[in-house]
């Protein structure tokens, strides 16, 4: 049999309120075997050979990190491009600085260009953003590279301008350019429908098996530094399965990647189509044929309310918004229900999609049905998102039964944008209201649903615990979380989300031996320091994996 | 005539409105009619019903479903792909209808139509359930997206009219109007209209007609004039034509530009004048076909409004 290892730690945070607080964890495989002390464990440890590794005796160990809801594809296509982002963004390959201001853009896009080998290489830079940058037009640009394609991606993705250099790369006839509706050739700029267009094009260039692959390993490296050992791909399949199932599995399904990834895929196809009942839960059952090691589908299914909240598409009641508002929902409420109610009656586990608070009032409506039906215990019907809310949603999501997922970095990045534009502060401080969640009991994680934020659950836990704005606000203060909820909110809580509580999301005897390893305890550093915690590394499955320094 | 850019341009008509106003129908009974064009149709909805695609099949018709990725989505981009490869088929069809999903913004799906290579927009149908529409206006989760549909619409259908005493359709149909002031308003029942209503036919086939006579509300007036016409003087003509003028279509012979003809199109409230082929050394000569609804359409009064505008 397998050799006990025992890690020794300055103190393990268990996150089970029987134990929290060990010194020693023993593992054998891929198992934990026994928390406690080197003293409590030796009756396991006089049975069975053992060794003590005290690599940790500095650090502190905790459950592994888990974010329920990312988008493995989405970073594929990301994280290849150069970030130009307000913020700063910590990537292990880089610490991209915040850039602020016209000027400084321009000169961080000049210095890109300068930076790129390849003369003809395209230059994609996202996270352009008005209020931030000023506007960018074609001649701007044209002014970084006449030669070099540059494009340049809005922070919320609906805008894209270019330069000359990109349309001769496109082939673009201007003049069939400039039909579009949505499309400004004389600036460069393609928007909304717009964009289509434009990726039309670039898609060639960005979704390109090699360039993919590239991302994806970019994804691994992300997890990793993060502190993560379970993600979940929350809309697996997004682009398509069919291209994008080899392309995970040969860049993830590897000994040295360091996590699993639970695959949870659409309800139904993304774009409407059949929607056969037994189909769609033949599909669904089926999708498991395929699981590897780390790469899961299981019982769990995404469904899609509203539109999205960087969008600006999500659905609001009363009052709605500042200026006009235009939601959009993203699959018909009487599809949604009839897609719901396959799927409950199943027995599966729903995730549901909601930006505003009509969007949550549709999936409270439609479970309130379904728990009237057929009425279901531990059945995980999640609101994942959750940007605009009431109070009394997060009451009836108890009465219900409901958990949450939550992006959290909402209040961060959009606090003080939808304060000033959109909802006013009464209800701009309360997004994400995850103080009012955990009053009600209701089990709450959070997520970052990367590339929307970046995947640092640290970081995740630091804007729970503290509603800072970028702008440095405190967003509605009675809605923070506790220090220990914020840290129960990206371990326990995000395991019980993903119905994995039984393996994963706390350090206790017969789970597995995932580990974040910090060099610093987040119960002494306090709320304010959560994200300023470094991160030694993980272990996945009881072998260690140090996050290497990569500058 | 040598074809022009915008005469090759494929036409592009989108059907809207939301989950189960009749939209799938109104398309099958379209697959099944003898107007002669071939069709590719790209479905987007959330519906229940297929397209019998036995039907399709034996229309020379072709339909794209559009069932992975989603219209929102502008990366993954189901809608662009379809068009891609219906551009690409070895025999292009002679028109494209989108059927827009249940949710969707038809005005959303119509920027494809104006501006993807290759394709035009013909117009957008909005379908309207008669029965349910002022309740789905009033819906809590769905009231905006079903009025802005209506007001997307360059023709509104009023759909499942059988169903509704004459009191209540006058009622619906005067609601209707209120919400696209400008639309071209007509009621149907089990899909059944004709096609060149709904597509629309540049020439003036003996087809055309036969088609339309097996639809006793509708009423066609040509026009036919070898002197030039204004295009200012056109346009204003046009845009005083009463509500029951749906289509119109014609080669043109326009006064600013004696060389080409001009390509006419009138689908509801869209109308467009665009440069079309030289004449080259045929004699110039306007030709227009005026569909509306009977019995209100009044042929003598459209002929001397487009007299009218001739120089």
């Amino acid at each position: 049999m397998e050799e006990i290892t025992v890690y020794t730690a300055r103190v393990v945070r268990t996150m089970e309120p029987s134990l929290p607080l060990a010194t020693a964890v023993a593992v054998r495989g891929d198992q934990i075997i026994e928390v406690g002390s080197l003293e409590s464990m030796q009756p396991w440890l006089q049975a069975h050979p053992h060794r003590i590794d005290d690599r940790f005796a500095g650090h502190v160990i905790m459950p592994g990190f888990i974010d329920p809801h990312l988008h493995p594809s989405m970073a594929a296509l990301l994280l290849p491009m150069d970030f130009t982002t307000a913020l700063e963004w910590k990537l292990p390959w880089q610490d991209v600085p915040s850039t602020r201001g016209h000027n400084e853009f321009l000169d961080r896009l000049k210095a890109i260009d300068l930076a790129m080998e390849d003369p003809d290489e395209p230059l994609f830079a996202w996270g352009h953003h008005p209020i931030w940058h000023g506007e960018v037009y074609r001649q701007t640009l044209n002014g970084i590279s006449a030669t070099r394609p540059v494009i340049v991606w809005h922070r919320g993705f609906h805008t894209l301008v270019v330069n000359d250099a990109t349309v001769e790369w496109m082939g673009l006839d201007e003049a069939e350019g400039e039909r579009h509706p949505q499309v400004n050739m004389a600036e460069g700029r393609f928007f909304e429908t717009g964009l289509s267009l434009a990726f039309r094009y670039f898609n060639k260039f960005t979704l390109a098996p090699k360039r993919f692959a590239d991302g994806l390993e970019r994804l691994r490296q992300v997890v990793h530094h993060g502190g993560h050992t379970t993600i979940g791909d929350m809309a697996a399949g997004m682009f398509d399965l069919e291209m994008e199932w080899p392309a995970l599995v040969k860049a993830l399904e590897r000994d040295d990647t360091p996590f699993r990834v639970q695959m949870i895929p659409p309800a139904m196809p993304l774009g409407g189509g059949k929607k056969e009942g037994a189909k769609l839960i033949a599909r669904a059952v089926s999708l498991r044929e395929r699981n590897t090691h780390r790469l899961r589908f299981y019982d769990h299914v995404k469904l899609f309310a509203d539109g999205g909240f960087y969008a600006g598409l999500m659905q609001l009641g009363a009052p709605g918004a500042i200026e006009e508002h235009h939601g959009e929902w993203m699959t018909p409420p009487e599809t949604f229900e009839d897609v719901a109610r396959t799927f409950w009656n199943e027995g599966f586990r729903i995730h549901v999609h909601c930006s505003g608070d009509l969007g949550v009032e549709l999936a409270l409506d439609t479970l309130e049905k379904l728990q009237f039906e057929r009425p279901r215990f531990n059945h995980r019907f999640t609101i994942e998102h959750f940007g605009v809310s009431t109070p009394e949603q997060v009451r009836r999501m108890a009465d219900l039964g409901a958990c949450a997922s939550v992006n959290i970095y909402y209040v961060h990045e959009l606090g003080d944008a939808y304060w000033k534009n959109k909802l006013g502060h009464e209800r701009a401080s309360q997004m994400s209201r995850l103080g009012t969640l955990a009053r009600h009991n209701v089990p709450t994680a959070v997520h970052t649903d990367f590339t929307m934020a970046p995947a640092l659950p640290l970081n995740s836990a630091w804007v729970a615990a503290t509603r800072i704005s970028e702008a440095g606000h405190v967003m509605g203060p009675e809605e923070r979380l506790s220090l220990d909820q914020a840290m129960r909110a990206i371990t326990v809580e995000a395991a019980y989300v993903l119905g994995l509580e039984h393996e994963i999301g706390t350090i206790r005897a017969g789970k597995k031996a995932d580990f974040t390893i910090l060099e610093q305890d987040p119960y002494e550093v306090g709320a304010e320091n959560l994200r300023e915690i470094p991160i030694w590394g993980t272990v996945f499955e009881g072998q260690p994996f140090p996050i290497k320094k990569l500058k | 005539m040598n074809k022009s850019p915008s005469a090759s341009r494929i036409p592009v008509t989108v059907i809207g409105g939301y989950l189960g106003a009749g939209k799938t129908t109104l398309i099958n009974r379209l697959l099944a009619g003898s107007h002669g064009r071939r069709l590719a149709v790209l479905v987007n909805d959330f519906g229940a019903i297929d397209i019998d695609a036995k039907l399709i099949t034996a229309h020379d018709g072709d339909t794209i479903s559009l069932s992975n990725g989603c219209v929102c989505c502008t990366i993954a981009d189901a809608l662009g792909d379809a068009l891609d490869k219906v551009l690409a088929m070895r025999v292009a069809p002679d028109q494209i209808v989108i059927e827009a999903s249940g949710v969707a913004n038809p005005a959303k799906i119509a920027m494809y139509g104006q501006g993807w290579p290759g394709l035009r927009l013909d117009g957008i149908v909005t379908v309207a359930d008669g029965e349910n529409i002022r309740a789905r206006a009033g819906d809590k989760f769905v009231a905006t997206t079903v009025r802005q549909q209506l007001a997307a619409a360059d023709l509104l259908v009023l759909h499942k009219v059988d169903l509704l005493a004459t009191d209540q359709a006058d009622k619906v149909r005067q609601w209707l109007m209120q919400q696209a002031p400008e639309a071209k308003l007509l009621a149907a029942s089990f899909g059944a209209l004709p096609a060149a209503v709904l597509l629309g036919q540049i020439s003036s086939s003996e087809r055309q007609y036969d088609c339309l006579a097996e639809h006793d509300h509708y009423g066609t007036m040509t026009f036919q004039s070898a002197r030039p016409l204004d295009r200012k003087r056109l346009a204003d003509q046009i845009a005083g034509w009463p509500a029951c003028v749906l289509r119109a279509k014609g080669l043109i012979h326009l006064h600013d530009d004696p060389g080409h003809a001009h390509i006419l199109q009138l689908v509801g409230r869209r109308y467009s004048l665009e440069k079309g082929p030289a004449w080259n050394g045929v004699a110039p000569d306007s030709q227009i076909v005026v569909i509306g609804t009977e019995p209100d359409i009044d042929t003598e009064w459209l002929r001397s409004s487009l007299l009218s505008a001739c120089r």
